[in-house]
């Protein structure tokens, strides 16, 4: 089988045409194509060679500059395997708790999930720890969301409850037990509420 | 003698005539995708990118440090500068799609989609990069030289004929090897993972309460149909990231992929991901044929009136 240009047309259609392009101007096109090829191949592939990942380096500023950086690793090398859902406890003033849930998708209706999943990636995000540097600014947010001058919140704590998701050994779905763990204890400041 | 015969190659790839309407389509779709990412977002548009926003500004900055090309850092930080922004973006989203100032509003969304990203890469999906990258070559693609406003003014100004013009599908190519790229990343990432092999990713994947989204028959979702579909994936991925450009195999990958997007549509909640990457397909339809279908609609049309 030919490989063959997609969307081309005939070969007497395609010269039909004498070329727009300046030399200088294909020039530097194909140097542009060249470059961007070679760099967004390096920087996707799952490769740890020597010579890509100092390529990588090279073209980071470029890329992070320009929007070009990219992954695509959906639900791999290997899929989430938990189901989790993060709450926020509040300590006010007066020594009253109260929970708070962030948007869960399986709780919300067909339409809100649509245009809610954000808060998904933003939750999948929070819940890792190299991300952890999000975790004030979402304490500070939740404090925010729960601010009445009269008793205000004093502290914020974020938790995840987390359940695994278990094969059974004839294949059928099981739950594990809900856990929790408390992973971040913000004291909230005056200044967070305004 | 081989390498004279590559760069030929080469040359006839990225610079030989075609007819612009497969990457004049592919903006129209473009354009309503932006469009409906960012109307999607406008309950939240404070929320995410606001002056007190679920991410900081000086946080995005440590966690994802180096210059950036971001409109936010320019605006002064309050809600009505950033609201005016999104506005601008939404606008700009809008004049890309009928083709009116087509390069003006593509740099101009480029820059909204990467802005918005920079500011907050942390609520973003792979439907939203793919946007992302695409949009910054299709600034250099002839996106406004078939079904836009630009053409009609242009003819009506006496500068262009009724027949579209032929041009250099450099760019266009470009989008495409984004998109059979994402494919073939995603299938050498999978390769390496245990369950990917061993067949068992979906059963993990179809059991996130977060992920799913309508109800999917028990026959589906028994270990058995989730180990093939597990091993189907990685098959069609391969191949659409590979065979896609064996033009006898191109029809039959793209229909099989239109199916498996629109299954997982069904099946999974992340939003327009899977319309981000379906709108790239257009770009691999023969320009031939889309004069056909489009000659077959304009005939119908008019019937009809």
């Amino acid at each position: 089988m030919a490989a063959q240009i997609p969307g081309s047309l005939t070969n007497g259609t395609r010269n039909g045409r004498a070329s727009t392009w300046g030399a200088a101007g294909r020039v530097a096109i194909n140097v542009f194509l060249v470059f961007h090829i070679l760099a967004i191949a390096c920087w996707c592939l799952p490769a740890s060679n020597p010579l890509i990942l100092t390529a990588r380096e090279f073209v980071r500023p470029y890329f992070v500059w320009s929007g070009l950086f990219q992954s695509w690793d959906m639900f791999s090398p290997t899929p989430k395997a938990v189901n989790t859902y993060l709450e926020a406890m509040i300590i006010r003033k007066d020594g009253s708790t109260e929970f708070w849930g962030f948007p869960r998708m399986e709780l919300l209706s067909y339409a809100e999930r649509y245009y809610r999943e954000r808060y998904r990636k933003y939750e999948e995000n929070l819940l890792d720890s190299r991300y952890s540097a999000l975790w004030p600014d979402a304490a500070r947010q939740v404090a925010r969301l729960h601010a009445n001058p009269a008793d205000p919140p004093q502290t914020v704590m974020l938790l995840v409850r987390w359940s695994n998701i278990v094969q059974r050994a004839d294949g059928s779905f099981e739950r594990s037990p809900w856990d929790a763990h408390v992973f971040f204890t913000y004291a909230v400041k005056p200044e967070d509420l305004q | 003698m081989k390498g004279k015969s590559l760069l030929e190659a080469w040359n006839a790839f990225f610079f030989a005539e075609q007819s612009p309407t497969p990457i004049a389509l592919f903006r129209i779709v473009y354009g309503v995708l932006v469009t409906a990412t960012l109307l999607l977002l406008r309950p939240d548009w404070l929320a995410w990118f606001g002056a007190h926003a679920w991410v900081s500004l000086p946080t995005m900055h440590e966690l994802e440090p180096g210059p950036r090309l971001n409109l936010f850092v320019w605006v002064p930080q309050n809600d009505a500068w950033i609201s005016a922004l999104f506005w601008m973006f939404l606008a700009s989203a809008l004049l890309l799609t009928v083709g009116f100032l087509t390069r003006l509003n593509s740099v101009l969304l480029f820059l909204c989609l990467n802005s918005i990203q920079q500011r907050n890469l942390y609520i973003t999906h792979g439907g939203d990069t793919f946007l992302r990258v695409a949009g910054f070559f299709l600034i250099f693609a002839p996106a406004g030289a078939a079904f836009s406003v630009d053409r009609l003014i242009r003819i009506w100004r006496g500068k262009e004929g009724a027949a579209i013009g032929p041009r250099s599908p450099w760019a266009q190519r470009m989008i495409q090897f984004e998109l059979s790229l994402l494919y073939f990343v995603t299938f050498c990432w999978k390769v390496q993972g245990v369950p990917w092999i061993q067949g068992t990713a979906l059963y993990y994947v179809f059991h996130l309460d977060e992920l799913q989204r309508f109800p999917l028959p028990s026959w589906l979702v028994n270990p058995a149909m989730l180990k093939l579909g597990t091993w189907f994936t990685l098959v069609l991925e391969f191949s659409l990231g590979v065979l896609i450009w064996v033009r006898e195999l191109r029809y039959p990958l793209l229909a099989l992929g239109v199916l498996f997007h629109l299954f997982l549509e069904y099946a999974t909640n992340v939003p327009l991901f899977q319309w981000d990457v379906l709108s790239a397909y257009i770009l691999f339809v023969d320009p031939a044929d889309i004069d056909r279908a489009t000659n077959w609609l304009r005939a119908r049309f008019v019937a009809a009136l």
